[in-house]
């Protein structure tokens, strides 16, 4: 069976390219670069050669200021802790209720260690409270703000350049990181242009074909800041451990590859998603498109279908060959549903029923076609068997309207209230 | 997260959404027996109605021919519906005897679920139960002088324990006693309780006192979380003898002489955001938030004002809207 794979801002494919440039430093080119012999010179200047242009791509003004990490999780528990343990006499952190719970559950980790954290809400669109994150500031004790740069589940773009913007001009001493997983490679990224007041960026190889297993740090140089793992002098003192060669040649490989045709991709792709986007809404009644009216990643679509429950989804589109993803109870290991969604006020009767399609520079027109073939036939089964809806009429059935009515109408209420995190 | 299913439950599942024949989707109309468990807000949710072939006479021998589901949730909750249904049929009980099934029961028809996943039988016999409860109603069977314990009105009366899925004491020490549930894991899996917030968990009254309260063990001690420092309320403006709250209105009163009438005239507005000691945080508001180079403007001019009229020491931050 022929496999769409509509999950990328899970994972992505390895390029051949990146595989084939990783290849050499498995077998012949082994060594290890911190070795003094001439052969270890190769490794080396590969590392070198990798962090230079993976600078370059990101605006970087220094090489330097590129760590390797093992993924992005790692490089968003550096930066946080690593940001703690170098300014000891701050103590109050601001962050965002949508976070990656590799910024999220450090953040709360941070709490339970004492510190305080504010987590800045979201609207119905998914876009921040600017609000909110003006208000959460405070000078001469605010420590860190992490803010992503886009949002894995729902694609939504925060505006950080604007929001480093105003931490810089509340208090220089305050350092802004950003979680750019789901944006590296995918968005321009400039460090010494629009993003000049963003102190710490993490990203992940695993999201731009190159393999799992490499990520990266970017630290602007005069950032306070500790190292996280401790050790060898690898990577400049700040990051101990013997250097991924491999994987780290297959990193600046793949960024040199997606950034090379970034906008024409980034077209074709909002193209495809946009089509996939339409198509959908108008074949699936009561379904909404989360984060629609707010800036969002051109790779990602985000639908929650009233009334049915995204696990069965999944499993029917898997039986099809196609592989999503879903913000549903049921696929996370706990029994609430995504907590971005729910920070979102998305209805309760449509939270469950959430599901992610998100596309690649691979993905295709005949891929786009079998998911708008399959999809509405997966949404209706679950909805035949749902004693929420009228199949016959295939709509809501009237006890099942009173409920729609009351969820929208508590999203109301919540979302003029203030928001709280999970 | 990928569960461990039986091929079984992937089976039933699949024939359910395909509407295969033998398939037990649907509502029955005038049931003889409708029971409802869950609902939508917790993530799964089952009708549950039968249709039973009459006792001419005696009613208690009335015997089921007939189950139907309708059910919200995910694939373990649909496959159990289906096994729940099938048991029944397959069994031609009468209604009373229909009662001895239990979750097991589901969950052996399925070949097993994943611990995590035992709400999902546990809700199918939860159905069962209230259908069968609404059949005696309908037929005038005194289950109560049977010897059947018809109390299940407590689920909905009494302290609730586990807000998030509306769960009470009573209803939770049932299930602690009949399924035999030992750990706060042991409930969730079971009844879905303390599985969202978890505040239940180590609360006064919450899950570990009513499991140690049934099974007589002893409280475990908790650590205490240390408490966020309270936010300290600093006026550090100093020297212009105003408090913040003057600070603030005098800020408002100067925007309000001498900007806003400008910036009213284009159809816009200036609105404050927030005030950190000399830090004046604003965003344009109406025709002016559009304008182009309206946030340099904003932040020269009313700076300029506020730095005359009220400290020099004041700084404008713009803020945009998104």
């Amino acid at each position: 069976m022929r496999i769409v794979y509509a999950d990328n801002n899970a994972t992505t494919p390895v390029a051949p390219e990146v595989v084939e440039a990783m290849a050499p430093f498995f077998t012949e080119a082994y060594f290890n670069p911190s070795s003094m012999y001439e052969a270890a010179r190769g490794p080396a200047a590969a590392i070198a050669a990798a962090r230079a242009s993976i600078a370059r791509h990101l605006g970087a003004a220094r090489p330097e200021e590129i760590l390797f990490t093992s993924c992005a999780t790692e490089s968003n528990n550096a930066a946080l802790v690593g940001a703690v343990r170098a300014n000891p006499e701050r103590r109050h952190i601001v962050t965002t209720a949508v976070e990656h719970p590799a910024v999220l559950e450090v953040a709360k980790e941070l709490a339970r260690q004492g510190l305080e954290v504010t987590f800045v809400g979201v609207d119905r669109h998914g876009r921040l409270d600017t609000t909110a994150f003006v208000r959460a500031l405070r000078p001469g004790q605010t420590l860190i703000v992490s803010v992503m740069h886009a949002n894995n589940e729902t694609g939504v773009i925060f505006p950080i350049a604007e929001l480093a913007r105003i931490v810089k001009e509340t208090d220089p001493q305050i350092l802004f990181h950003t979680d750019a997983t789901q944006t590296a490679g995918k968005l321009p990224i400039d460090l010494s242009g629009e993003l000049q007041h963003v102190d710490m960026l993490s990203f992940s190889g695993h999201k731009l074909h190159a393999p799992k297993g490499i990520g990266a740090l970017y630290i602007r140089r005069g950032t306070p800041w500790h190292s996280f793992l401790i050790g060898g002098h690898q990577e400049g003192n700040r990051r101990a451990g013997t250097e991924n060669v491999a994987f780290i040649v297959g990193l600046g490989r793949a960024l040199d590859l997606v950034m090379a045709t970034r906008e024409e991709d980034e077209r074709r792709i909002a193209g495809l998603r946009d089509r996939l986007e339409k198509e959908l809404t108008a074949r699936i009644p009561s379904v909404e498109v989360n984060g629609w009216e707010a800036p969002r990643l051109a790779n990602t679509l985000n639908l929650a279908c009233h009334f049915v429950e995204g696990e069965g989804m999944l499993y029917q589109l898997a039986a099809a060959g196609i592989c999503a993803s879903s913000g549903s109870a049921c696929t996370s290991g706990s029994l609430e549903p995504s907590h971005v969604l729910r920070a979102m006020g998305v209805p309760f009767t449509a939270v469950h029923g959430s599901i992610r399609f998100s596309l690649s520079r691979y993905t295709t027109d005949e891929d786009i076609d079998r998911i708008v073939e399959v999809f509405p036939t997966v949404v209706a089964n679950l909805r035949r068997l749902s004693p929420y809806w009228d199949a016959k009429l295939d709509k809501p059935r009237p006890d099942a309207e009173v409920l729609l009515t009351q969820a929208l109408e508590e999203r109301r209420q919540r979302l003029s209230g203030p928001l709280q995190p999970s | 997260m990928t569960w461990n299913y039986s091929k079984k439950t992937m089976q039933l599942f699949m024939d359910a959404v395909h509407g295969k024949p033998g398939t037990h989707m649907g509502e029955i109309e005038n049931a003889d027996g409708f029971g409802e468990h869950g609902s939508i807000a917790c993530g799964d949710a089952l009708r549950f109605t039968f249709r039973v072939e009459r006792h001419p006479t005696d009613p208690t021998q009335d015997r089921i021919v007939e189950a139907r589901y309708l059910t919200f949730g995910c694939t373990s909750a649909i496959a159990a519906s289906e096994a729940l249904c099938a048991l029944i049929e397959e069994g031609h009980f009468t209604p009373i005897e229909a009662l001895k099934i239990t979750n097991q029961d589901i969950a052996n028809y399925l070949d097993g679920l994943p611990k995590e996943k035992l709400h999902c039988s546990v809700m199918g016999a939860e159905a069962l139960e209230a259908a069968v409860f609404n059949w005696a109603q309908k037929r005038g069977v005194d289950l109560a002088a049977l010897g059947i314990d018809i109390t299940r009105k407590e689920q909905e009366e009494g302290r609730l324990v586990c807000k998030c899925f509306g769960l009470t004491e009573p209803y939770l020490r049932r299930k602690i006693v009949e399924l035999n549930l030992r750990s706060i894991a042991d409930i969730t899996h079971a009844v879905k309780a303390g599985g969202a917030c978890m505040s239940c968990h180590h609360a006064p009254g919450g899950l570990q006192d009513l499991l140690d309260e049934t099974w007589g063990r002893q409280p475990t001690t908790l650590k205490q979380r240390p408490e966020p420092p309270l936010e300290r309320f600093v006026a550090s403006i100093t020297g212009n003898g105003l408090s913040p709250y003057q600070f603030a209105k005098k800020v408002e009163r100067v925007l309000d002489e001498s900007v806003r009438p400008q910036l009213q005239q284009d159809g816009g507005d200036v609105e404050i955001v927030d005030i950190k000691d000399n830090l004046v945080y604003c965003r344009l508001v109406g025709a002016c938030a559009s304008c182009v180079g309206a946030t340099r403007t904003l932040k020269m001019m009313v700076e300029q004002v506020l730095k005359d009229r009220v400290d020099e020491r004041i700084r404008v931050i713009a803020v945009d809207e998104h």
